[in-house]
C-alpha cells in the first residue's frame, strides 16, 4: 500500500471518527476515482475510524449521539464501497439475525450492538424493533443464521425472548443456532432461565460472547 | 369502586407521616417501603393494561387496591412514558396486556423540519395528561390523608424522543441542535402547567424523570445544555407551590452532581450507583446524606426472579447498605415494578422494610 493510499484511508478513518458523514461519502468516491482497493478502504478507513469511536465510547469520551453518528457515517462509505470490492471479503462468514423483540421499540442498545458486531465482520440481518416471535425464526432459518441476538428494555416484554426460544425449540431448529440475549433488565439469571446461551450486559461484551458461541473467540 | 381486603396491621405511623419524616431525614417508625407498583395493580382488579391506562377510574380503583394488598407506603402517578407524547401529537399502541409505547413506524416528528410541528398544548384538556391529573385527584379524596401520592412528569428530552425516535433525537442533538432545542422549550412551558395541575388536583410531591441525565446515554454538558437548563423551571414551579421535588432516573450511572444542580431535588429514585461511584457501598458513602434515596432494588429480579426469600434478603441487605442515610432512606424498587411481575414480592419488601428496617 502506498504513502498516498495509507493517507488518504486515515483521512477516512478520522472522517467517521469526526462523524462527517459527507466528506466519509466523498473520500470513498475518491477511492473508487484513484482505483484504491476498496476493501482496504473499508478496513484501514471506515472501520478503522468506527472502531475508535467504539473505543472513545467504551472510555466515556462519546456516547450514544455520537456513536450513531460515527456509524451513520461510516455506513454512508460502505455504500459507495461496497459494491467494489474486488475480491469477496466475507469476513469469517458467521451470520447473526438481530431484533428488539415484539411490544418494545427501544433499540439504542440493539443499533450499538449491531454495529460492534459488523465492525467484528459478522454479517448482521437487524430485523427492527417490535419483532413477532415467528420473524426471527422464519429469518434465521432462511439464511441459516449462527446467532440469534434478542434485546430488549422493559420488563414487561421480557418474556417475549422466552417465546423466541420456545419457538425453536418447538420447530425443532434450536440446536441449529446460538440464542444471545441483551438489554438493562436482564441478568444471566434470566437467561439461564429462558434457555438462551448467553447473556451480555454490554454492547462490546456481546460481541465477545457472539464471538465465543460461534467458534471464534480468537478471532480478530 | 372499594376493594375490602384488610391485610395491613396498624402501624404507629401512616405512610404519609412515614414518608414525610424520611424525606426530611428524619427516622420514622421503619424504612418506607413504596416499590413503584404501578401498571402491576391492573392485574389486582383483573383490568387489562389498555383500559388501567386509559381509564382513571379503572387506575385509581386498581392503586388502592394494589396499595390495600401489598401495603406499600406511597403511590406515583407514573402510567408510562408515552403519556404526555401522545398529546403532543404521537400515535400511541396500547397492547392489552403489556406498557403502551409510540408507533415508531409513524413518528410525529419524520425530519429535522418537523420539529417546529411540536405545538403547546393545554394538559388540563388533552387526553393523556388529563387522565393522569384525575388519576392523581382520585387518589388524593380516597387516601390523601393516609399514604402519598406523588405526581409523575417525564422531562421534555423524554417526551421529545418519544415523538421523534430515540436514535433519531439523538442523532438531530449534534445535526440540529437548534430545531431540538426549540421543541424542548415548547414541550417543557405545558410540563410546568401539567406540574402544576397536578399540585392543584393534591399531589402531594411531584416526580421529575430527566431519564437521559444518565451517562449510558449523553455526555452531563449535553444533558444540562439539551434538558437540565430548561427542565429547571418545572422543579422551581414545584417548589415555588410549596411541594416537594423528587427526582426519578433508572438509567445507567446518573449524574446526580449535575441533577443536583439544576434540579435539586430532596430524593432521587434510581436504579444504579451514581456516576463515578462503582459499588453501592461507595455510592451510599457519596450521595446519602445529600439527597433521599428511593430504591434500589433491581425491578427484574425482584419481580421475575428472585424467590420469597431472596427479595427479603436483597431488602435487608438495601436497608443496612443505607443505615448511612440517618433515616434518609425509602425501600424501593429502581425502576417501575414489573407491571407482569409477581405482585407477591412487592408485598415481600414491605415485609422486609417492617422486619428489617425498624428505627
Amino acid at each position: 500500500m502506498s504513502t498516498e493510499q495509507k493517507k488518504h484511508f486515515e483521512r477516512l478513518a478520522d472522517a467517521v471518527f469526526e462523524l462527517d458523514e459527507d466528506l466519509s461519502r466523498q473520500l470513498s468516491i475518491e477511492v473508487i476515482e484513484r482505483g484504491y482497493d476498496a476493501w482496504d478502504a473499508i478496513e484501514f478507513g471506515l472501520l478503522a475510524g468506527v472502531n475508535r469511536a467504539g473505543k472513545l465510547f467504551d472510555e466515556e469520551e462519546y456516547f450514544v449521539p455520537e456513536l450513531l453518528i460515527a456509524a451513520d457515517a461510516m455506513y454512508s462509505g460502505l455504500e459507495i464501497l461496497r459494491p467494489h470490492i474486488k475480491q469477496q471479503f466475507t469476513g469469517h462468514s458467521r451470520k447473526v439475525v438481530i431484533g428488539v423483540v415484539q411490544g418494545d421499540t427501544h433499540d439504542i442498545g440493539k443499533n450499538l450492538v449491531r454495529i460492534m458486531l459488523e465492525v467484528s465482520g459478522f454479517e448482521v440481518h437487524d430485523l427492527g424493533r417490535d419483532v413477532p416471535p415467528h420473524k426471527f425464526v422464519e429469518r434465521a432459518i432462511e439464511i441459516k443464521a449462527d446467532l440469534i441476538a434478542l434485546s430488549t428494555l422493559m420488563t414487561t416484554t421480557m418474556e417475549r425472548m422466552s417465546d423466541v426460544v420456545k419457538l425453536l425449540e418447538s420447530q425443532n431448529v434450536r440446536n441449529h443456532f446460538k440464542v444471545i440475549v441483551g438489554g438493562s433488565p436482564l441478568s444471566q439469571q434470566f437467561s439461564d432461565r429462558i434457555g438462551a446461551d448467553g447473556y451480555a450486559a454490554k454492547a462490546a461484551q456481546a460481541v465477545q460472547l457472539a464471538k465465543r458461541l460461534t467458534g471464534l473467540e480468537n478471532a480478530a | 369502586m372499594t376493594v375490602a381486603v384488610h391485610t395491613q396491621q396498624r402501624e404507629a405511623l401512616t405512610s404519609l407521616e412515614r414518608v414525610v419524616l424520611a424525606l426530611q431525614y428524619k427516622k420514622p417508625d421503619r424504612v418506607p417501603a413504596a416499590p413503584l407498583v404501578c401498571g402491576a395493580s391492573c392485574r389486582v382488579l383483573g383490568y387489562s393494561y389498555d383500559r388501567w391506562s386509559q381509564d382513571p377510574n379503572i387506575a385509581v380503583a386498581s392503586l388502592l387496591a394494589a396499595q390495600e394488598l401489598i401495603g406499600f407506603d406511597g403511590f406515583l402517578t407514573l402510567v408510562d412514558l408515552s403519556v404526555e407524547a401522545e398529546d403532543f401529537g404521537q400515535e400511541v399502541i396500547f397492547p392489552e396486556r403489556s406498557t403502551a409505547l409510540p408507533n415508531f413506524d409513524n413518528p410525529f416528528i419524520r425530519s429535522a423540519e418537523d420539529y417546529s410541528k411540536v405545538k403547546a398544548v393545554d394538559p388540563r384538556k388533552s387526553r393523556r395528561m388529563s387522565t393522569v391529573i384525575e388519576v392523581v385527584r382520585g387518589l388524593i379524596e380516597a387516601k390523601g390523608k393516609e399514604v402519598p401520592t406523588m405526581g409523575f412528569v417525564y422531562g421534555p428530552l423524554g417526551v421529545l424522543s418519544q415523538i421523534r425516535g430515540h436514535a433519531e433525537l439523538f442523532k438531530d442533538i449534534i445535526r440540529h441542535p437548534d430545531r431540538v432545542l426549540e421543541a424542548v422549550h415548547t414541550i417543557n412551558g405545558v410540563l410546568v402547567e401539567y406540574a402544576k395541575a397536578q399540585i392543584e388536583a393534591g399531589a402531594h410531591a411531584i416526580v421529575l424523570d430527566p431519564l437521559y441525565s444518565s451517562a449510558s446515554i449523553l455526555k452531563k454538558e449535553t444533558w444540562v445544555k439539551f434538558e437540565a437548563e430548561i427542565f429547571k423551571s418545572v422543579a422551581d414551579a414545584i417548589r415555588d407551590a410549596g411541594v416537594p421535588v423528587l427526582v426519578h432516573n433508572c438509567g445507567g450511572g446518573v449524574y446526580f452532581d449535575a441533577v443536583m444542580e439544576h434540579i435539586n431535588p430532596i430524593a432521587i429514585s434510581h436504579a444504579y450507583p451514581a456516576h463515578g461511584s462503582a459499588t453501592w457501598e461507595d455510592h451510599a458513602a457519596n450521595w446519602a446524606k445529600k439527597v433521599v434515596t428511593i430504591g434500589v432494588a433491581d425491578p427484574a429480579k425482584v419481580g421475575h426472579e428472585f424467590s420469597q426469600e431472596q427479595v427479603l434478603e436483597d431488602s435487608r441487605q438495601q436497608i443496612e447498605t443505607f443505615k448511612v442515610a440517618e433515616g434518609g432512606f425509602i425501600l424501593s424498587s429502581g425502576c417501575e415494578f414489573p407491571p407482569n411481575g409477581n405482585l407477591l414480592s412487592a408485598r415481600t419488601m414491605v415485609d422486609a422494610a417492617k422486619r428489617y428496617g425498624r428505627y
